[in-house]
C-alpha cells in the first residue's frame, strides 16, 4: 500500500487509527494531530451539506443533522473537487435513514433544496419576452406540435408531502406552528435572472413540464399531465410558465412521438 | 521534455502579474456591496473551483467585478501533491475559467486532496522524499504547459510529519521552483502554523526559501489547540484576525523581498466587509513602508 | 378511460388554449399573479444567498466535534413543532422513532 493510501483510509475509517509512518516533533501522540486532518475532512464536508441543505437541518436540529450529515459523508465522500456538486446523493440516503423515519418528509425537503442549488448555478439562458411567447402561441395554428423549451434551470419535484410548505414555512417567522404538512404537493424551482424561486404546483403540472423538459411537444405533455390529474388546468400552469419567463424557445416539430 | 518548454519563459516572479497591493478574498456574501461600494482593493482572489458551474450569480458578479479589479485566481482541487496523476477534466475546467476571466496570477497548493476515487477537501500533507519531488515537478509541468502560464505554489500548513521525508519543507520547494519555473505564494500564516507545531524557528523557515520567487503573499488567522502533550497546535482555519505574530513574520519578509502582491483570507465565520477592508488597509501600510 | 379518448381531449384542449391565452395576455401581470396565489401557492420567499449551497475553502475546520452517534439520537428541530399526522402510522411523532442500540 502507498503511503498515502494509508493515509487516506485512515480519514475515512470509522475508528480512531491513525496511519503508521507520521510523527510530532514534540513527541506528542501522531493521533493526536492526525485528528486535525481527520476533523477537517469530515467538518468540512459537514459543514457543506449544512450549507446546501439548511432547512433539512434545521428541521431535524443541528445536533441530529450533523451525525446524520457524518454518516453519509462515511457513505458517500465526493468523488469530485467540485464541493457544490456534493451531496446529490443526500435525499435519497435520508430517505433510507431510519433514525430519521419520524420525519418522512425530509428526504423530499433535502431534495427541493439540492433544486434550488442546481436552479442557482445552472447555465443561463435567454428567455422569451411573456409577450412574445403569447403572440406566437396565438398565430401558430398547430400548437399540438409546438416544443416548448424550457430555462436550463428548472426542475420539478413531486411529494406525497406539502414540500413547498414545509419549505416556505421556514422562510418567515412563526410559519410552521400552522403548518400541516401532510398532503401531496409538487414543487416548481427555477431561476429568473439571479434570483431562485420556488412555487407550489400540482401533480398534473409536475407530469406537464417533466413531459415539456423531456422533449414532449404540448399535446403529449398535455396527455401526460392529464394522466396525472383529470384537474390538470392547463391555462393556469401555461400561464405560470410564461410570466415567470421559464419558456426559452418556441419551435413547431414534426417529429413522429415515440 | 515539458520541463525545457517553460526554461524559455520568464519565471512567475517576472511575469507583470498583480498589482503590489493589498488584495482580499472576495466571498458571495459580499458581491453586492463591492459592486456598490467599490471599495480601494488592490486586487480581488477567488477559489477556481466555486466558479467551476455552469451559470447564474456567481459569474454574473464575478464579471462585474473582474471588469473593475485585478483578479487571483486560487485553486484548491488540482490534488498537485497527489500520488494519482493529474484530474485532466479538472485542468481543462481551469484553462476553460482562465480564458474567461484572464486573471493576474493562477495558484495552487503544495498539498494533496484527492486520492483514488475520493476528493477530501482539505490539502493534506505529503513526505518530503525525491519521489514527490519528481512528481510534484512533473504535475507543476503539467499546469503550466496546460495553462500556458507560470503558476504559483503555496507553501503548506502542516499538522504531522512524515518520517520517510528527506528533505526539508524549504529545500522541497526551492527545488520544485528551480525545476519548472513556478512562482512561490508564500502564506506567512502557513509558515507560522507549520513552525509552531514542529517547533522550527519561522524566521529561519523564511530566510532559506526561494524568496526571489515570491509572487504573492497570504496571510490569515488561525485557531489554537491543544495535541496529546497538552502542546500549542495551531489550527490554519483561517477565521480569526491575522494574528500580530504574523504581522511581524510579514515585515520580515517585506524587507527581504520588497512590496508584494497580499491577500487577507478569511473563509471562515466571515465577518463585514468593512473589517477585512481595514485588514487590508494594514497590509498596506506595510507595504508602503517597504517601499524605496 | 383509453388511449384515444385522453390524447382526444388533450387536443381540444390545446385548440381552446389559443383563445384563452389571448385572454390571459390582457390582464396585467399584477392580477394574474393574485390568481395564481390562489392556484398554485407562490411560495418566493427566502434568501437567495442561501441557494448557493457551500463552496470550497483551502482552510482547516477548528474545534468542530461531530462525534455524536445518529443511531441514538432522535431529530429534534422544527419537525416537533408540526402537528403530527391523524393517520395510525403514527408519522412525524417522536414515540414513532426507537433507537438502535
Amino acid at each position: 500500500m502507498s503511503l498515502l493510501e494509508d493515509f487516506a483510509a485512515a480519514l475515512l475509517a470509522s475508528d480512531q487509527a491513525c496511519p503508521a509512518g507520521l510523527f510530532s516533533s514534540n513527541g506528542a501522540d501522531p493521533a493526536s494531530r492526525f485528528a486535525v486532518y481527520r476533523n477537517n475532512v469530515h467538518g468540512s464536508l459537514i459543514n457543506a451539506l449544512a450549507t446546501a441543505y439548511p432547512v433539512t437541518l434545521q428541521l431535524v436540529g443541528d445536533e441530529f443533522f450533523r451525525a446524520m450529515a457524518g454518516c453519509y459523508v462515511q457513505a458517500s465522500p465526493p468523488a469530485s473537487p467540485l464541493i457544490s456538486e456534493y451531496g446529490a446523493t443526500f435525499s435519497g440516503f435520508i430517505q433510507g435513514f431510519e433514525p430519521a423515519a419520524s420525519v418522512p418528509y425530509l428526504a423530499d425537503v433535502a431534495r427541493l433544496e439540492r433544486l434550488r442549488v442546481r436552479a442557482y448555478h445552472a447555465a443561463d439562458a435567454l428567455a422569451l419576452e411573456p409577450q412574445a411567447v403569447l403572440q406566437q402561441l396565438q398565430t401558430h395554428t398547430e400548437l399540438g406540435t409546438l416544443h416548448l423549451q424550457l430555462h436550463p434551470s428548472l426542475a420539478t419535484l413531486d411529494s406525497r408531502y406539502a414540500v413547498v410548505a414545509v419549505w416556505a414555512a421556514h422562510q418567515t417567522e412563526g410559519a410552521i406552528a400552522t403548518l400541516n404538512p401532510w398532503h401531496a404537493q409538487g414543487a416548481l424551482v427555477l431561476r429568473r435572472g439571479l434570483e431562485v424561486k420556488v412555487f407550489a404546483i400540482d401533480s398534473g403540472s409536475v407530469a406537464f413540464i417533466d413531459s415539456l423538459n423531456q422533449g414532449a411537444v404540448l399535446e403529449k405533455a398535455l396527455a401526460h399531465a392529464l394522466e396525472a390529474s383529470a384537474e390538470f388546468d392547463l391555462h393556469q400552469c401555461l400561464a405560470l410558465l410564461i410570466n415567470q419567463a421559464a419558456i426559452t424557445h418556441l419551435s413547431l416539430e414534426h417529429k413522429v412521438s415515440p | 521534455m515539458m520541463t525545457l518548454s517553460f526554461l524559455q519563459t520568464p519565471s512567475a516572479a517576472q511575469v507583470p502579474g498583480l498589482p503590489l497591493r493589498a488584495g482580499l478574498g472576495l466571498k458571495n456574501e459580499h458581491f453586492t456591496e463591492v459592486l456598490d461600494t467599490c471599495p480601494d482593493i488592490g486586487f480581488f482572489e477567488v477559489h477556481a473551483e466555486n466558479y467551476m458551474v455552469a451559470g447564474g450569480p456567481f459569474h454574473h458578479y464575478l464579471g462585474l467585478i473582474r471588469a473593475q479589479y485585478p483578479l487571483s485566481l486560487h485553486g484548491v482541487g488540482l490534488s498537485i501533491g497527489g500520488e494519482n496523476p493529474l484530474n485532466r477534466e479538472h485542468l481543462a475546467r481551469l484553462a476553460t475559467l482562465i480564458e474567461r476571466y484572464q486573471p493576474q496570477a493562477f495558484s495552487e497548493h503544495l498539498a494533496w486532496s484527492t486520492h483514488g476515487p475520493v476528493f477530501f477537501n482539505d490539502l493534506l500533507p505529503l513526505a518530503y522524499d525525491v519521489a514527490a519531488l519528481n512528481r510534484v515537478c512533473e504535475h507543476v509541468d503539467q499546469v503550466q504547459s496546460t495553462l500556458k502560464r507560470p503558476m504559483l505554489l503555496e507553501n503548506p500548513s502542516t499538522y504531522l510529519q512524515f518520517q520517510r521525508s528527506t528533505l526539508d519543507e524549504t529545500d522541497f520547494i526551492g527545488e520544485i521552483i528551480r525545476r519548472t519555473g513556478c512562482g512561490l505564494l508564500l502564506d506567512v500564516n502557513n509558515v507560522y502554523v507549520s513552525c509552531i507545531n514542529h517547533q522550527r524557528d519561522p524566521l529561519t523557515y523564511i530566510d532559506a526559501l526561494p524568496l526571489h520567487a515570491v509572487a504573492e503573499i497570504h496571510l490569515a488567522g488561525f485557531a489554537e489547540d491543544t495535541d496529546s502533550l497538552g502542546e500549542r497546535l495551531l489550527i490554519d482555519d483561517h477565521g480569526a484576525p491575522i494574528d500580530n505574530a504574523v504581522w511581524q513574520l510579514y515585515e520580515h519578509v517585506l524587507a527581504r523581498t520588497g512590496p508584494v502582491a497580499t491577500l487577507i483570507e478569511r473563509d471562515n465565520q466571515v465577518p463585514a466587509f468593512s473589517v477585512l477592508l481595514a485588514e487590508a488597509q494594514q497590509a498596506e501600510r506595510h507595504l508602503s513602508r517597504g517601499r524605496p | 378511460m383509453t388511449v384515444k379518448h385522453r390524447s382526444l381531449s388533450a387536443a381540444s384542449l390545446v385548440l381552446a388554449l389559443s383563445s384563452a391565452l389571448s385572454l390571459s395576455a390582457l390582464s396585467t401581470s399584477a392580477h394574474a399573479a393574485d390568481d395564481m396565489q390562489k392556484c398554485f401557492g407562490v411560495a418566493e420567499a427566502g434568501k437567495n444567498d442561501c441557494a448557493a449551497g457551500a463552496g470550497t475553502s483551502c482552510a482547516g475546520t477548528s474545534k468542530t466535534k461531530d462525534q455524536a452517534n445518529a443511531w441514538k439520537l432522535v431529530p429534534a428541530g422544527t419537525c416537533t413543532q408540526t402537528p403530527s399526522t391523524t393517520s395510525s402510522t403514527g408519522f412525524g411523532q417522536e414515540a414513532a422513532f426507537t433507537a438502535k442500540s
